[in-house]
C-alpha cells in the first residue's frame, strides 16, 4: 500500500539521515540532494534498504534523481517496482 | 560574458604566487619548501613556482611511490625535478602502508562484495560517466581486472565504499607524514598542490594531500593550472598526461573517479556557479541546456556540502563572555 510504503521510507530516511531533526523535517516533494538530506553514500544506504525491505532489484540505470530524489518520487518508484 | 574569463595573465600570476610563497615562508620562519612530486601537473607547477620564488637550493622534491603507483609517475617527477635542478628524495612507502595494513584492509572489504578477488586482480573505483549527457547519482562502482584481462564491475554499497576509501586515503596520509618529517628536519614548509577545481568540491584527502602549510594555487582552476604550467616550462610528458589520483592498481583519471566531465566544461561551470552567472548566459556560451547546467550545479552543491568539513578548521566552542572556560 502506498501509505505504508511512504511511512516505511520516511521513517528510514529520518532515522538514518536526520536522527536529531524535529518532527517533519522535510516535505514530501523536497529534493533530498538540494536540502542536503542525503549525500552520495546516503544514496547507497537508501538503495540497500529499499532492495532488502521491498525485495526489489534496482538497476544501475534506475539510480537517478527522477526516481529517488524526494519522498514522493521514491514512493512512486518503489511502488512501480513492486507492481512490475 | 563567460568567454575567456579563465584566461590568465601568466606573468602577473607568477609574480603574485611567488610573492605569496616568499611572504609565507618568511612569516612561518622557514628556510625553504618541500613539495610532494606526484608526477602530475599540479605538483610539477608548484615545484617550478617554488624554485622561482625561493631558488632551487631551497626546494626539496619528495617522490613517494607505492606498489600500485604508475611507474610513469616517478619517472616524470624525477625528470621534471632534474630540469628544475632541485634536490629530490625518493621514498618507497609500500612498506609503511603494509605495516599499517592499507592493502589488507582494503582487500578484505573487496572480497566481501567480490569473493573471487585475489592479489592478482587490479582494481579501480569509478562514478557514472558524463554527468552532462545523462543524469545519475554519484554511484561508485568497483571495476576489477583479472590476470587474463577479464573486466568485471560491481556496484559498491556504503560499507564497501567507505572501507575502500578509508584504506586508500591512508596512502595520501602516509605521504603527508613523510612530507612533514623532511620539512621539519630541514625547517621547510610543506607546500600544497590543491587547485580550485579540487578545493571547491573536496577532491583532496583531509590530513592527506590537504595537510599542508600553504596552498599557492588554490585560487586557480585546473585549466588555469595548465596555462601556468605551459608558461613555467613544465615538461611535456606531465602536461600531456591525464590527471589521475594514481592510488588504484588500474589506471583511473580524475574525470572518471570524481568530476564526471572534462575540465574545460567543469571549470567554466564552476566559475559560473560561484559567480552566479545567469542560466541564459551559461547556456548560450557553453551550448548546454538549462537542465544540464542545473544538473552540474546540483552536483557541485552536493560535493561542496559534503566536503565542507575538510576545508574548515574543526568546529570548536568559544569561551562564554566573561568566563575563561
Amino acid at each position: 500500500m502506498p501509505e505504508d510504503t511512504k511511512k516505511t521510507l520516511k521513517d528510514f530516511i529520518i532515522d538514518s539521515f536526520l536522527p536529531f531533526a524535529e518532527e517533519n523535517p522535510f516535505e514530501d516533494e523536497d529534493s533530498f540532494m538540494e536540502k542536503g538530506i542525503i549525500n552520495s553514500t546516503g544514496v547507497l544506504e537508501l538503495l540497500q534498504f529499499i532492495e532488502e525491505t521491498f525485495e526489489i532489484t534496482v538497476e544501475d540505470e534506475e539510480v537517478i534523481p527522477d526516481n529517488l530524489d524526494s519522498l514522493n518520487k521514491l514512493v512512486s518508484f518503489v511502488e512501480r517496482k513492486i507492481n512490475a | 560574458m563567460l568567454e575567456n574569463v579563465l584566461t590568465l595573465d601568466c606573468k602577473e600570476q607568477v609574480e603574485r604566487i611567488c610573492s605569496f610563497i616568499c611572504r609565507q615562508t618568511q612569516a612561518l620562519k622557514r628556510e625553504g619548501a618541500v613539495v610532494g612530486l606526484s608526477g602530475g601537473i599540479d605538483s610539477a607547477l608548484i615545484a617550478a613556482l617554488c624554485v622561482e620564488a625561493l631558488g632551487k637550493s631551497r626546494v626539496l622534491g619528495l617522490i613517494l611511490p607505492e606498489k600500485e603507483s604508475s611507474p610513469e609517475s616517478s619517472k616524470f617527477a624525477e625528470k621534471h625535478a632534474l630540469k628544475l635542478g632541485i634536490s629530490t628524495k625518493i621514498v618507497e612507502i609500500t612498506s609503511p602502508l603494509e605495516a599499517f595494513g592499507t592493502y589488507e584492509k582494503r582487500d578484505e572489504v573487496i572480497k566481501q562484495i567480490f569473493p573471487e578477488y585475489n592479489k592478482d586482480y587490479k582494481i579501480k573505483i569509478v562514478l557514472p560517466p558524463d554527468l552532462l549527457a545523462q543524469d545519475a547519482f554519484n554511484l561508485f562502482k568497483l571495476i576489477t581486472e583479472d590476470s587474463e584481462g577479464n573486466i568485471n564491475s560491481v556496484r559498491l554499497n556504503k560499507v564497501a565504499l567507505n572501507g575502500i576509501v578509508a584504506a586508500t586515503n591512508t596512502k595520501q596520509r602516509m605521504r603527508m607524514l613523510h612530507l612533514y618529517f623532511y620539512a621539519e628536519k630541514k625547517n621547510y614548509l610543506v607546500c600544497g598542490t590543491t587547485n580550485k577545481s579540487e578545493n571547491m568540491q573536496g577532491f583532496f584527502v583531509k590530513y592527506g594531500d590537504g595537510g599542508v602549510d600553504i596552498e599557492p594555487i588554490a585560487h586557480l582552476f585546473k585549466t588555469q593550472v595548465y596555462q601556468l604550467a605551459e608558461h613555467m616550462g613544465v615538461i611535456r610528458e606531465i602536461i600531456a598526461r591525464k590527471p589521475s589520483p594514481d592510488t588504484y592498481s588500474l589506471p583511473v583519471n580524475d574525470e572518471e573517479f570524481f568530476f564526471r566531465m572534462p575540465f574545460d566544461k567543469l571549470d567554466l561551470l564552476l566559475y559560473a556557479w560561484e559567480n552566479k552567472i545567469s542560466l541564459a548566459d551559461i547556456c548560450s556560451v557553453m551550448e548546454l541546456t538549462e537542465e544540464q547546467v542545473k544538473r552540474a550545479f546540483r552536483d557541485f552543491t552536493a560535493k561542496s556540502h559534503a566536503s565542507r568539513h575538510a576545508r574548515n578548521m574543526p568546529p570548536a566552542l568559544k569561551a562564554e563572555d566573561g568566563k575563561n572556560r
